[in-house]
């Protein structure tokens, strides 16, 4: 038993080693300050396109859906009767469960007539997808807080809307921190919304929402089937700064897990 | 104090009102007498959770700086009627209070108060100590007074060294006070929690159980800080511990439950007279051990 429980743990892990040895050796020689600088319309050698698409999307997303997210977590969490609580609760957790497709599907009948095919309809269709782990994940670090906090504080004197915002969400800021983190990296590598709506473009765009923007996984998809292998090896290296900037996003939430103080 | 000090409204009132108005109370303390000869009178006060009855027709008179313990059996509803009287019950969801209760003449519950206002007056020190986890032991104190709209830093360390004195704990803290407060030991921490209490200057604090969690030293210490408080404060505290109540208290009111299991008052006394003899046979009953 013991040893065919091992023997399954390892073959579980295979896949996870082998797939972190192929991108990094396949990326590896591609890897220089060209590709962060160079977009393919003016020279071949780079992905900035690609790499500061995905970053001006994702970042334009979070910033958009945190504050909804963070407040929506506070009503439910502090404020609302517990009947409406479970009830968004449930249409919350439908959210999260909604794939990815789907939901860019949506922005595609909705949301691509009215923006066109453009970067803001990608932001919509990413910050769709983001919004409810950042309710679900903020409500979970605002039950932690403990409710003698909240009381100590009532019975200092202070209104309830202070209570909130300066003890409870003081308490839990870490925590909520930690919630847009996670939101972050799981936009950062979401691929089937952007397919329907932005598409991707050779063309460097600075924080222009209105037209196409070029992103990560829209570049791993579009070069991965290349038959030269230069192309072939920015899809490669693509694919190892999304793992990276993804990986490095989940070992500083799970860092301040660890040591969060609410927890 | 004057009469109408409990009520303002909650709207309208801005922060740097408020402070301005804690300041002003001070004062006006010392200039005027008060308009009552109680701190605080209970009329037949009940609390409900729901439509249950925890607490049945307290009438009850506590006098101006003095320290009056609640005593009695578990679930006779004495931490219920402390919370009543700094209107903390009804932040919990489905409670409601019935009967009156006079803050120095003044309706506790009437239509102009502003509960935040009445716990501005009413302080309260918990069970389990409670320092803000994410605030250093300067932070903690002041933690009142700074949501209250005080900017002043020079007033803020003012108030945060008069209150850890009071509270004594200065000593042992003034060292460190930019640590977090959760770093101090139980009893240091429930003494730190009774300094942020009164460092928004209320004029009656309510104690529940306050050393319940902590180790017998720690217990002398509080007890202790319990009488020097009583100089300037009218003190309510529950206790379990009987020989706490007859060390600290003036007063004592000795509560039981009926066959509701709603708690009522048996009877209030001077300390000793509860103590040595008390009216009724079921005080006598409790203060021997016969039973509670």
């Amino acid at each position: 038993m013991r040893l065919s429980a091992l023997i399954a743990t390892i073959a579980a892990i295979i896949p996870l080693i082998a797939l972190i040895y192929f991108v990094i050796v396949r990326a590896i020689p591609w890897l220089d300050a060209e590709l962060f600088v160079n977009n393919p319309l003016d020279k071949p050698s780079g992905i900035s396109n690609a790499i500061f698409g995905s970053l001006q999307l994702t970042t334009a997303a979070i910033l958009a859906v945190s504050p909804i997210g963070v407040l929506a977590a506070i009503y439910l969490n502090e404020y609302a009767s517990p009947r409406v609580a479970s009830w968004s609760e449930l249409v919350i957790d439908v959210m999260l469960g909604v794939p990815s497709i789907v939901v860019g599907m949506f922005a595609f009948m909705v949301v691509v007539p009215q923006l066109g095919v453009s970067a803001g309809a990608g932001v919509v269709a990413i910050g769709i997808l983001m919004l409810p782990i950042v309710v679900r994940t903020t409500q979970e670090v605002l039950r932690l807080v403990p409710s003698s906090v909240r009381e100590a504080s009532l019975a200092l004197g202070v209104p309830v809307w202070k209570t909130v915002i300066f003890v409870v969400c003081r308490t839990a800021f870490s925590g909520i921190l930690t919630a847009v983190i996670l939101a972050y990296s799981r936009g950062l590598g979401e691929t089937a919304p952007l397919l329907l709506t932005v598409r991707g473009t050779f063309a460097q765009n600075w924080l222009d929402f209105g037209t196409t923007m070029n992103a990560l996984p829209l570049t791993i998809y579009s070069y991965s089937g290349a038959a030269d292998s230069r192309t072939l090896g920015q899809a490669w290296a693509a694919a190892l700064l999304l793992m990276v900037l993804a990986l490095a996003l989940n070992i500083v939430v799970r860092a301040r897990t660890v040591n969060s103080r609410v927890a | 104090m004057s009469s109408d000090e409990i009520i303002k409204t909650s709207t309208g009132m801005t922060t740097s009102h408020r402070t301005e108005q804690v300041s002003a109370d001070k004062a006006a303390d010392d200039a005027y007498p008060t308009s009552s000869k109680y701190a605080l009178e209970l009329n037949n006060v009940e609390a409900f959770y729901g439509t249950f009855r925890a607490v049945a027709g307290v009438s009850l008179k506590i006098a101006p700086k003095s320290v009056t313990a609640f005593i009695g059996p578990s679930g006779c509803g004495k931490s219920t009627l402390l919370r009543v009287l700094n209107r903390m019950h009804e932040t919990l969801p489905g409670t409601s209070v019935k009967g009156q209760i006079l803050l120095d003449g003044v309706d506790l519950y009437g239509p102009k108060v502003d509960p935040v206002r009445a716990r501005c007056l009413v302080g309260m020190v918990f069970q389990k100590p409670n320092p803000f986890p994410t605030m250093s032991i300067f932070e903690n104190v002041i933690s009142g007074l700074r949501l209250a709209g005080v900017r002043s830093k020079s007033e803020l360390e003012s108030v945060a060294e008069t209150s850890l004195r009071k509270a004594a704990i200065w000593d042992e803290v003034k060292d460190k006070l930019h640590q977090p407060g959760t770093s101090l030991s139980g009893g240091q921490q429930q003494r730190l929690c009774i300094a942020r209490t009164i460092a928004v200057k209320p004029e009656i604090v309510l104690m529940d159980e306050p050393c319940s969690a902590l180790d017998p030293l720690a217990t002398l210490k509080v007890e202790e800080l319990v009488r020097e408080l009583a100089v300037d404060y009218t003190i309510v505290i529950v206790t379990h511990n009987m020989q706490q109540a007859s060390r600290v208290s003036d007063t004592t009111a000795f509560f039981s439950m009926d066959e509701q299991r709603a708690g009522y008052l048996v009877e209030v006394d001077a300390t000793s007279k509860i103590f040595t003899n008390p009216k009724e046979s079921l005080t006598e009953g409790y203060i021997a051990g016969r039973f509670g």
